[in-house]
């Protein structure tokens, strides 16, 4: 009830986009547009080897090639993106060594954001990555994860420091061919975490990274590894917001994760970009590959997503479940207010045996908004006994959004059982009915109800991100009611 | 991304000839082109259809169409209406004769249809019809691959009623291919009840097109059935136009050897108090594959709509394929819409529960099979329509034994 009360709190508070600010740090620029010198430039400000230039050219002679492949199916309205009017690099002048030598501005916005990023660090037990715009400046934790051989660091870093792990599993789940917005993120990717955790080792806290937005019209390219070892486990949070702007904001990130014999990835996002004002102006265009091979045996990849934010959203996280007896999970609420648009959902794609799957989607619709749900599931002709079940339910709030759901089933073979409901329908008459003759107010009871009907994806969220996306509920329907 | 087009097929310019009428513009779906993602065209397009010939010797109607008491039949022979092989005696409430077809846009194979039928069989109801009217599309090759495009044009006027059965079969012979396609017009405050089923020749290409209206008030039950064919395809596309109209469409596949069946419906709720519901089922054995995409299209105005929609789908073997595809797109917030689907197969603890009791491993797995799709069947509401059904499902099991 605690967190319920937060919730209505929050919902009268926040008037507008609480994140909504620039923060003025002088960034260090590429020119604008994209061409192969730009590659070449990123790539040399990252002091990169040369397989790995040589990697990114090839991504980018091959996106040149792609130009009449950009997604359309998606069910997704917007005006033709200039690549070519988007700069693809920006990273905070000053190279940082140590927390103390982080530019006191920078702390400052982790402040505002309510992220106080040293505090937390202690107080949370969470080691921060946080990468503000394209490079990380501050890594923290990093020496007690080192002691035990878990590898966290910016992908630049590791790039250098191992690259034998980087050069066989970088583009192994996500190649460079994959599709429109990878191979461009392949090209031009600035920076994004790198996470190896050893054989049989349970990572002891929860790896995070916030991810920021902020110089004005760069593109956020990053791209994240994690690699889980035999045996091994670990949860990783992602997180972000962004200040607010008119213009469009391109970001195309590529997750790859990869999970071998009796490991487990946990993975849980809550995005909450800025999503563009009432009318639509504005906003993040969110074009995300995330995608996770439980290559090993009895290993499992569990992906939570909580999504608020961000004028477009593009996102399939998905799992491929190669290793027999593997599990691939997917609980996911998108939620869409004003003129926001998601086409979201997930993959899962069946090829070892005894495989199982489970996805939870709920999808909620409010003012002029439009949220897709879209998913796979293929069962393939040797997954033997394989199991899925699916559940998507939509939440219409108002007459003038729309909810859809477009799921997938390809089964190959007999012994495998594939379940799939989905059910639409608006709040219940009754529910409201009851809150508010207990004295609740109209949002009030709106954001319990709504909490209520998320509640199962939720709850799979660690507990300082369950909290946190409660609020971002309420606050995401905000004007929506009334 | 274009969707791609086949454009290299055998209905243009040569055919048009034959037949002596200006050809079709159009080209077929490719792969790329969403609702044939599952069901691709390239077999077809490769083969060189001529035009089939309006005259052919039938001396009987085949074995395989369901006999349903007390029905007058309507005979196709090659998408022409014959005369010389139907009944009479229609009874009060209905008129049939042969029609204009009307040059409708439409998809790829509507236009390819409305370039090429010959006239269409049409129907127009005015009063509620005591007989059941059972068209019979018949297709006969002959020597060379041939193509027809049957018409059925229903008009059911406001305050009507009547059952139709369609059965579409085929002689033994060459590959054919048919395009039929069904306009139905269901008046207000009409009632159609139509049954559908498609037992075509093993080497045959079947693409139905039903495109459906139903008027304020009206009533829509269909059952589509589909047991043999090379490549079936059957697309319902249904439109509730009036307030408080009315839709159940179901069916059932049964499919074994290389066959393919695609079920593509679209239900598009454009007004306020409507309902629908489908319920399909499909059983698969060797190499066969089936398909079935559904959408229920609920647009801004439709509040109040009650949309469900269920596929299920039951693997007799290994080797089939099954792609399902169930699509809700929602517009309006105060409606009741769901949708289910699963894939599995036959359960073994219900095996074991038979043959515990001493039935045999054949007849045991028969019995579920049919159970299995006795849901859909059992929608059906004329008992002489689905004891037929129930007995064409029976049959093709027995074949299946037999093999």
């Amino acid at each position: 009830m605690a967190a319920n009360q937060e919730t209505a709190a929050a919902v009268k508070n926040v008037e507008q986009y609480k994140y909504g600010f620039v923060t003025d740090i002088e960034s260090d620029m590429a020119p604008k547009g994209l061409s192969e010198d730009i590659v070449r430039f990123i790539s040399a400000k990252k002091g990169e080897p040369e397989w790995m230039l040589e990697w990114r050219l090839k991504a980018y002679r091959y996106w040149l090639t792609l130009a009449d492949e950009e997604p359309t199916w998606a069910k997704l309205i917007y005006p033709k993106i200039d690549y070519q009017a988007s700069y693809y690099y920006a990273a905070p002048k000053q190279k940082l060594a140590s927390m103390d030598e982080v530019d006191p501005k920078l702390l400052e916005t982790y402040k505002k954001l309510g992220i106080p990023l040293a505090e937390q660090a202690i107080l949370a037990g969470v080691a921060v990555d946080a990468v503000f715009d394209s490079v990380s400046v501050a890594t923290t934790y990093k020496k007690k994860l080192e002691e035990m051989g878990v590898i966290f660091k910016p992908i630049s870093e590791a790039v250098h420091s191992h690259p034998e792990l980087v050069k066989k599993y970088l583009g192994s789940v996500v190649p460079y061919t994959d599709n429109f917005y990878a191979t461009l993120n392949c090209a031009v990717f600035t920076d994004g975490s790198f996470v190896y955790i050893p054989k049989g080792l349970r990572c002891p806290m929860e790896l995070s990274t916030y991810f920021r937005i902020n110089e004005k019209n760069t593109g956020q390219f990053e791209r994240t590894l994690i690699v889980a070892d035999e045996g091994s486990y670990v949860s990783y949070l992602e997180g972000c917001t962004a200040p607010q702007r008119d213009e469009n904001q391109l970001h195309a990130a590529v997750v790859e994760l990869i999970a071998l014999d009796d490991a487990e990835i946990k993975y849980s996002t809550v995005q909450n970009w800025y999503p563009g004002d009432a009318d639509g102006r504005g906003g993040i265009y969110n074009f995300v590959t995330k995608r996770g091979a439980c290559r090993g045996k009895n290993s499992k990849i569990m992906w939570t997503q909580v999504e608020t934010g961000s004028a477009i959203t593009w996102k399939y996280p998905s799992c491929i479940l190669q290793g027999d007896n593997s599990v691939g999970e997917f609980y996911s609420v998108a939620i869409t207010n004003n003129r926001q648009q998601a086409d979201t959902g997930t993959k899962m794609i069946h090829l070892g045996a005894n495989t199982r799957s489970k996805i939870i989607s709920k999808g909620i619709s409010a003012g002029h908004a439009d949220n897709t749900y879209r998913g796979l599931v293929r069962i393939g002709a040797k997954a033997d006994k394989s199991r899925n079940y699916t559940q998507c339910d939509s939440l219409l709030i108002g007459d003038k959004c729309g909810a859809h759901t477009v799921p997938y089933i390809e089964s190959r073979n007999p012994s495998a059982v594939t379940e799939h409901e989905a059910t639409t329908s608006k709040i219940s008459d009754d529910q409201l009915f009851y809150c508010l003759q207990r004295g609740m107010t109209q949002e009030e009871a709106v954001s319990l109800i709504v909490n209520g009907f998320c509640k199962e994806v939720l709850q799979t969220l660690p507990m300082e991100f369950a909290v946190e996306a409660q609020k971002l509920v309420s606050i995401s329907l905000e004007g929506s009611v009334g | 991304m274009k969707p791609s087009l086949i454009t290299d097929h055998p209905f243009g310019e040569a055919y048009a000839k034959h037949l002596g009428v200006a050809p079709w513009r159009g080209d077929l779906p490719g792969p790329k082109v969403e609702e044939w993602r599952f069901t691709p065209l390239r077999s077809l397009a490769k083969i060189a259809f001529a035009p089939a010939s309006e005259d052919v010797d039938v001396d009987a109607i085949p074995r395989n169409v369901p006999r349903i008491p007390g029905a007058v039949r309507l005979v196709l022979v090659n998408g022409v209406y014959r005369q010389d092989l139907s009944g009479t005696g229609l009874g009060k409430g209905v008129e049939v004769f042969q029609g204009k077809v009307a040059a409708k846009q439409g998809s790829s194979l509507v236009a390819l249809n409305a370039a090429y039928a010959p006239a269409s069989l049409a129907l127009h109801v005015t009063a509620a019809a005591k007989k059941v009217i059972h068209i019979i599309s018949i297709g006969a090759a002959g020597s060379q691959p041939t193509a027809f495009h049957p018409r059925i044009n229903v008009t059911a006027e406001p305050g009507s009623a009547i059952t139709l059965v369609e059965s579409h079969v085929g002689l033994p012979g060459e590959t054919y291919f048919s395009n039929p396609v069904a306009t139905i017009a269901v008046g207000e405050g009409a009632s159609v009840r139509r049954y559908v089923s498609v037992d075509e020749d093993s080497e045959a290409f079947h693409l139905a097109t039903s495109l459906v209206t139903v008027a304020g008030g009206g009533n829509y039950e269909a059952f589509h059935l589909g047991l043999g064919g090379a490549l079936t395809r059957q697309e319902i596309r249904i439109a509730l136009t009036g307030e408080n109209a009315n839709v159940r469409l179901n069916g059932a596949y049964a499919l074994r050897g290389a066959s393919h069946h695609d079920f593509t419906t679209v239900m598009d709720h454009a007004m306020p108090h409507c309902t629908s519901s489908q319920v399909f089922k499909g059983v698969v054995d060797g190499e066969s594959h089936g398909v079935y995409q559904g959408r229920i299209h609920v647009a801004r105005l439709a509040q109040k709509t009650d949309a469900r929609q269920e596929h299920k789908a039951l693997f007799l073997s290994r080797g089939p394929a099954i792609d399902c595809k169930p699509e809700l797109e929602i517009y309006a917030d105060d409606v009741q819409c769901a949708h289910g689907a699963a894939t599995g197969e036959i359960d073994e603890n219900h095996m074991f529960y038979l043959e515990s009791r001493g039935i045999d491993p054949e007849t045991a797995r028969a019995l579920l099979v049919e159970g299995f799709l006795a849901d859909a069947v059992n929608e059906i509401s004329v008992e002489a329509v689905r004891d037929q059904f129930v007995a064409d499902i029976g049959n093709w099991l027995k074949r299946r034994g037999a093999q």
